[in-house]
């Protein structure tokens, strides 16, 4: 055991600060819900090509396994390998272990007994009628408490620690209250307190907060610890950092109402989404140059050090998903997109482009130190990284792309089947991006599941010289 | 563990970037907030077109309010003084988290 004492009198067990096994476990639990995920997408990419191999089950139709695959994306996939991502860094930014080692443990149960139920709910048609929020109306609750017991164990850390905050913390003390608020707001409110439009101007917000308020600002976080320490250098400018911080949390609340442009939410509303989406699109443009800031005179890590090369490309995407935001939310492109693919373009580009990137650096950057052996081949975290990134930029385009000719066909006022014919080839294509994206996480699991066999044969690590050098800046 | 820094060098460039981007960002927001809400009190006033939105707005304003409580707290407090110390101090901690597991690796 190692113990070592601060400035400040205190004692910091090293040893038992993070709950390495925690963390794996959660990272385990993401991947398996990303494989689930992954096949019922594949599932949807079969039923439009006519291709559908569950056809006629109804526990299986399209519409529930939609369900599935968007949810276990979300709570399933990303907040899994984000609270277990948290586990690994609040404790290492603070000096201070998490509240309870014991109610950690419990929160990673019961969050997957909420997930496994909530597609178990799905799928027997018990959805609730709001997007993203078709957790089954009794899970609500349950998820609520197992939010309220996350903010609970990391709170106390946080506002705890003395001095400036490091804007990881910021990042992450403000999702822990947004992320409480947003899921009691969509999944309560609508359902029990309002109705109509009102209920519709609230889905919206919840369904863009949550993404901008959950998974964005623990995802910047996580940037904000990772990159400096992989980079081996501070950020460019810490000042620039807050800025982004405080115009988020500002400006990004507002706008989810421009999911319902053209409806009879009010014009002023509206507009409102509009300029507050383009307010965002400054805030991101700050906290891109801050990263390429850092990145500048350190360039060549973007090929040499893995982690960095996916987080560098995962803020490529960012950025270009939040500048197709920007201008997808104008009036003139809503009347051509809207219901079209380019909206599931865009989604994959940012849940996976963006998120699921940086997750996936991340766990390539420290599972190796979870499982206690390197990378089983360097190969293998290769083809993961090439196969996911290169077949999710072909998905994005191609349903993007898709989007447009199908908002153009629909604008023509030509008959439906049309714009179904016109779609067949995008949707083909879908189809093998798909497939590419999931022979990335099939190479993945690979090498994590040989990785964990060197672990356990206690094989010895390679020479330094022909280690997989995953880190090398 | 050296819990003390230098202090951080002044990057002149960070700081005027930090000020452009923060005005650019921040004055055309708040008058397009100011306009909205002034909208917003007409329709609050009667306007029968629109009174549902009140629900969405004032979910906004109850979440701005609390930030912008936030946002004074740490005003007060001093979390913007010295403001690029906390990414050195980041970057000494998490060295030092490295070498105090690399020591209790090799015990």
């Amino acid at each position: 055991m190692s113990s070592a004492s601060l400035t400040d009198n205190r004692t910091v067990d090293v040893d038992r600060l993070v709950d390495r096994k925690l963390v794996l476990y959660f990272y385990l639990a993401s991947l398996t819900y990303l494989f689930i995920s992954m096949l019922g997408g594949l599932l949807m990419a079969f039923q439009l090509i006519r291709h559908n191999p569950l056809s006629g089950i109804e526990i299986f139709s399209p519409g529930r396994w939609r369900m599935v695959h968007t949810n276990a994306i979300a709570y399933g996939f990303l907040a899994n390998a984000l609270l277990g991502s948290m586990f690994w860094a609040v404790p290492r930014l603070t000096l201070r272990p998490v509240l309870s080692r014991l109610l950690s443990w419990f929160i990673f149960i019961a969050w997957q007994g909420v997930v496994l139920a909530t597609a178990g709910g799905i799928l027997l048609g018990q959805a609730q009628g709001l997007e993203w929020g078709e957790t089954p109306t009794w899970i609500d609750p349950v998820a609520l408490l197992g939010l309220a017991l996350v903010v609970l164990n990391f709170l106390p850390s946080i506002v705890m620690t003395k001095g400036p905050l490091y804007v990881t913390l910021w990042y992450f003390m403000a999702a822990l209250v947004w992320t409480f608020l947003t899921y009691a707001m969509g999944n309560f409110m609508p359902e029990y307190f309002v109705s109509g439009s009102a209920a519709g101007a609230v889905g919206g917000l919840f369904i863009h907060d949550l993404v901008g308020l959950f998974v964005t600002p623990i995802g910047w976080g996580l940037m904000y610890y990772f990159v400096p320490i992989l980079l081996k250098k501070p950020i460019w400018s810490h000042g620039l950092s807050l800025v982004g911080f405080w115009g988020l949390a500002f400006f990004y609340p507002l706008q989810g109402i421009h999911h319902f442009l053209y409806t009879p939410i009010p014009m002023f509303l509206q507009y409102g989404a509009v300029i507050s989406t383009i307010a965002v699109e400054l805030v991101v443009a700050s906290v891109i140059i801050n990263f390429f800031g850092t990145l500048r005179g350190s360039g060549s890590a973007f090929i040499t050090n893995l982690p960095i090369r996916w987080f560098y490309t995962g803020m490529i995407f960012y950025f270009l998903t939040c500048l197709q935001c920007a201008f997808q939310t104008t009036l003139t492109f809503q009347a051509i997109i809207h219901f079209t693919d380019w909206v599931v373009g865009h989604a994959h580009l940012v849940m996976f482009g963006v998120f699921g990137l940086w997750i996936q650096g991340i766990m390539t950057y420290l599972m190796p130190r979870l499982i206690g052996h390197e990378w089983y081949s360097r190969r293998l975290c290769e083809w993961h990284f090439w196969l996911s990134a290169i077949s999710l930029a072909a998905m994005a385009t191609d349903l993007i792309a898709g989007g447009l000719v199908q908002g153009h066909v629909w604008r023509a006022l030509l008959p439906w089947d049309v714009s179904i014919e016109a779609s067949m080839p995008f949707w083909v294509v879908r189809v093998f991006t798909g497939l590419g994206m999931f022979a990335g996480q099939i190479v993945f699991y690979v090498n994590i599941y040989r990785t964990f066999q060197l672990a356990q044969q206690g094989a010895p690590e390679a020479a330094p010289a022909a280690r997989p050098a995953l880190v090398g800046a | 563990m050296n819990q003390t820094t230098s202090a951080p060098p002044r990057n002149r460039r960070a700081r005027v970037m930090t000020a452009v981007f923060a005005l650019v960002i921040l004055i055309p927001s708040m008058l397009g907030f100011i306009a909205k809400f002034i909208e917003f009190i007409a329709v609050f006033r009667g306007q029968g077109e629109g009174s549902f939105a009140v629900t969405p707005m004032v979910n906004y304003l109850l979440a701005t309010t609390g930030f912008f409580c936030l946002f004074g707290w740490a005003l007060l407090h001093g979390m913007f003084r010295e403001i690029e110390a906390p990414k050195q101090r980041m970057l000494e901690t998490e060295e030092w988290l490295v070498r105090q597991e690399a020591a209790s690796d090799s015990m």
